[in-house]
């Protein structure tokens, strides 16, 4: 059976038939034969953005909630090109994420046609791959293959652009191609050598680690990690992006290593003499200077990706596969033992907190608040600043995948938009957006799109006056000189009342329990400000490039610090 | 110096993508040349890079990700160029 269709309606089908249900987008000339064909399409549910950056982050978040891929659509030039920051961000962090972007038509390219970029050009080193579709008949194909590639192996970005007269042509369509699978599989074998030589590692450790981080969440491996843990006892870290892939407050779990990790869970990597990594890439953040991370240690580096092992820290064993899979075969391997000295050496490194926050409203209690308004059971998805390590470190993580956040490329304006794909993703739980108020006014645009399209995420703003982060570092490490950081909000309560959603504004802890209750229970979208303490900041702090071994636990005497 | 073939699918998508790969990692590229590797749609493209083994394996690695690469090798290190120039 075939039939004529146009590019446009080939588009829209091979979306159904790859299971897609929800698109974000913005529509504009060059890709106004889709959003034509789009309306055919009710299994589709669009969401109108404000802007092109919220749909690439809120296909985003989609991704990371659902674990499947998330979709984003935009016009050509300033359509395409606001969705650059949002792929980036989806490929530091390994998302999976389809753009698809409208193009001028095949004659005019290359002749810098009215809203022409070379979009494809722009996106390269931030695509996993791309695709530029010159004739309707490859469409099919390549939306079905698109999906695939974003989701297989290591997920990332795939960018589909299409050019108008592309998805005005008609061609014979003979069905959506089955999906492809497998087509980059890779010789496994050596996966058994790994095992067994971990194994051998961690029977013979004193001090050994788990380092658990995205690809442990990707994979879906909680319950083999956790398994892992508790027959060999051995101590685990969850990077920030492996945050909630451990439950927060398990007896081994210590807590997020780095630039802003615990002084004792920093303590633990220097002193350990073996290191499980699962599903990280040892990033700078995370290691500090790496001539000085962690010496004692053999590091066995489990990684889908080939290209991860051995490019940031040198492995001693290095094992290519999924997280998930290899992990369980580590279980099965391992003999079981525990590491009770090893644990309490640990738990003698850690220092009480630093009195980083004086005052009643600190992030301690807003997010505690936050946490017995939601009954513990909420999604987090959190913006980038102070308020990020914040609620990274002090919200209690007990469900799988439920703290999410711009990590590898650290985008303010991440949290909002994001919250929306994670709502669309899991309907049923509550989502909590929680952003300094610098990346609150970067995307706070979107509170527009959570009530036209119904959905009913709640905004906390931590509101410090300053983008808090980096006065953090104008602090410590230029002479306070406060350049440029100070940042004037607008009224949040009336922000939200002129949107029409139930705003409210928090100076007091005595106030918090009530008031996070209430916007907790409000069926749509609510905004909460919280009124922080000004010049707070995150301990303890590694310096930039400096070494594991020696944190910052107190703000320098101004002028005393270099650079 | 250390060579690196790739057999990779025709394109000019897929050419700029691989020089990418090394414009990225600032890898220094000493000859570049792209010839037909004889199947059809498949073109053979070979990097003399000023780069050390390890960077030069990276490389591979780099590539060997890249949808349309069909295949990547790393030739000899210490080769007669290398052995000339001491
Ligand atoms: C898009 C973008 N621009 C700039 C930065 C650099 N940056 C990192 S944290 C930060 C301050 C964030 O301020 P705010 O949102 O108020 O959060 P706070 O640190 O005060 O909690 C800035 C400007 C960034 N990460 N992303
Ligand atoms: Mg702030």
């Amino acid at each position: 059976m075939s039939e004529k269709l146009s590019g446009a309606e080939i588009l829209c089908r091979g979306l159904v038939d790859a299971g897609v249900e929800v698109i974000f987008g913005y529509p504009g000339g060059a890709i106004m034969p889709f959003y034509h064909a789009l309306p055919e399409h009710p299994r589709l549910r669009h969401i109108l953005v404000r802007h092109e950056q919220a749909a690439a982050h809120a296909a985003d978040g989609y991704a990371r909630a659902s674990g499947r891929v998330g979709v984003c659509v935009a016009t050509s030039g300033p359509g395409a090109t606001n969705l650059v920051t949002g792929l980036a961000a989806a490929h530091m962090d390994s998302s999976p994420v389809v753009a698809i972007t409208g193009q001028v038509s095949r004659p005019m390219m290359g002749r810098d046609a009215f809203q022409e970029t070379d979009i494809i050009g722009i996106t390269m080193p931030i695509t996993k791959h791309s695709y530029l579709v010159q004739d309707a008949a490859e469409l099919a194909d390549v939306v079905a293959e698109a999906m695939t590639v974003a989701a297989e192996g290591r997920p990332g970005p795939v960018l589909v652009d299409v050019p108008k007269d592309v998805q005005n042509q008609k061609v014979e369509w003979h069905g959506t191609p089955a999906p492809r699978t497998g087509t980059r599989g890779r010789a496994l074998g050596s996966i058994e050598d790994g095992v067994r030589a971990a194994a051998r590692l961690i029977k013979g450790a004193e001090r050994p680690l788990l380092m658990v981080g995205h690809g442990a969440i990707l994979a879906g491996a909680y319950a083999e990690v956790r398994a892992l843990a508790e027959k060999t006892g051995i101590p685990v870290i969850t990077t920030l992006l492996g945050i909630s892939a451990f439950p927060d407050g398990h007896p081994l779990h210590l807590g997020m290593p780095g630039m802003h990790g615990e002084v004792h869970v920093n303590r633990a990597i220097q002193n350990a003499d073996v290191i499980i990594g699962i599903g990280l890439r040892f990033d700078d953040r995370v290691t500090g200077n790496t001539a000085s991370f962690a010496r004692q240690a053999r590091i066995v580096h489990i990684d889908l990706d080939r290209a991860e092992i051995g490019k940031n820290v040198p492995a001693a064993v290095g094992i290519v596969g999924d997280a998930r899979d290899v992990t369980r075969r580590l279980l099965a391997a391992v003999e079981p033992r525990r590491c009770d000295r090893w644990l309490e050496h640990i738990r003698s490194f850690a220092r009480p907190g630093p009195a980083s926050y004086r005052g009643e409203l600190s992030p301690e209690a807003i997010l505690a608040s936050i946490c017995d308004a939601s009954g513990g059971a909420c999604t987090i998805v959190s913006d980038v600043g102070q308020h990020q390590m914040w609620v990274a470190k002090l919200f209690p993580y007990r469900h799988p995948n439920t703290h999410i956040t711009s990590g590898g490329l650290g985008a303010m304006g991440f949290a909002v938009p994001a919250a929306m794909g994670v709502h669309l993703a899991r309907p049923g739980d509550t989502v909590w957006a929680i952003s300094g108020d610098g990346g609150f006014q970067m995307n706070m645009a979107e509170i527009a799109t959570m009530v036209q399209e119904r959905l009913p995420v709640k905004l906390a703003v931590f509101n410090n006056g300053y983008l808090g982060m980096v006065r953090q570092w104008q602090q410590f490490f230029h002479e306070k000189r406060y350049s440029c950081t100070p940042i004037w909000s607008p009224d949040y309560v009336k922000l939200a009342e002129a949107y029409g959603i139930p705003g409210y504004r928090v100076k007091d802890a005595a106030e918090l329990a009530d008031t996070v209750g209430r916007a907790n229970a409000q069926p749509g979208p609510a905004l909460v400000e919280f009124v922080i303490e000004q010049e707070a900041n995150v301990f303890p702090m590694i310096p930039p490039g400096g070494s594991l071994s020696e944190p910052i636990e107190s703000a320098p005497v101004v002028g005393a610090a270099g650079d | 110096m250390h060579t690196v073939a790739v057999l990779l699918d025709d394109g000019l998508a897929t050419l700029n993508r691989a020089v990418g790969v090394l414009r990225r990692r600032n890898v220094p590229v000493e000859g570049l040349a792209l010839h037909p590797s004889g199947t059809a749609g498949v073109s053979r493209m070979t990097f003399v890079l000023k780069a050390d083994a390890v960077t030069a394996e990276r490389v591979a690695q780099q590539f060997q990700k890249m949808i349309g690469v069909r295949s990547v090798m790393v030739l000899g290190g210490e080769d007669s160029t290398t052995e000339a120039r001491r």
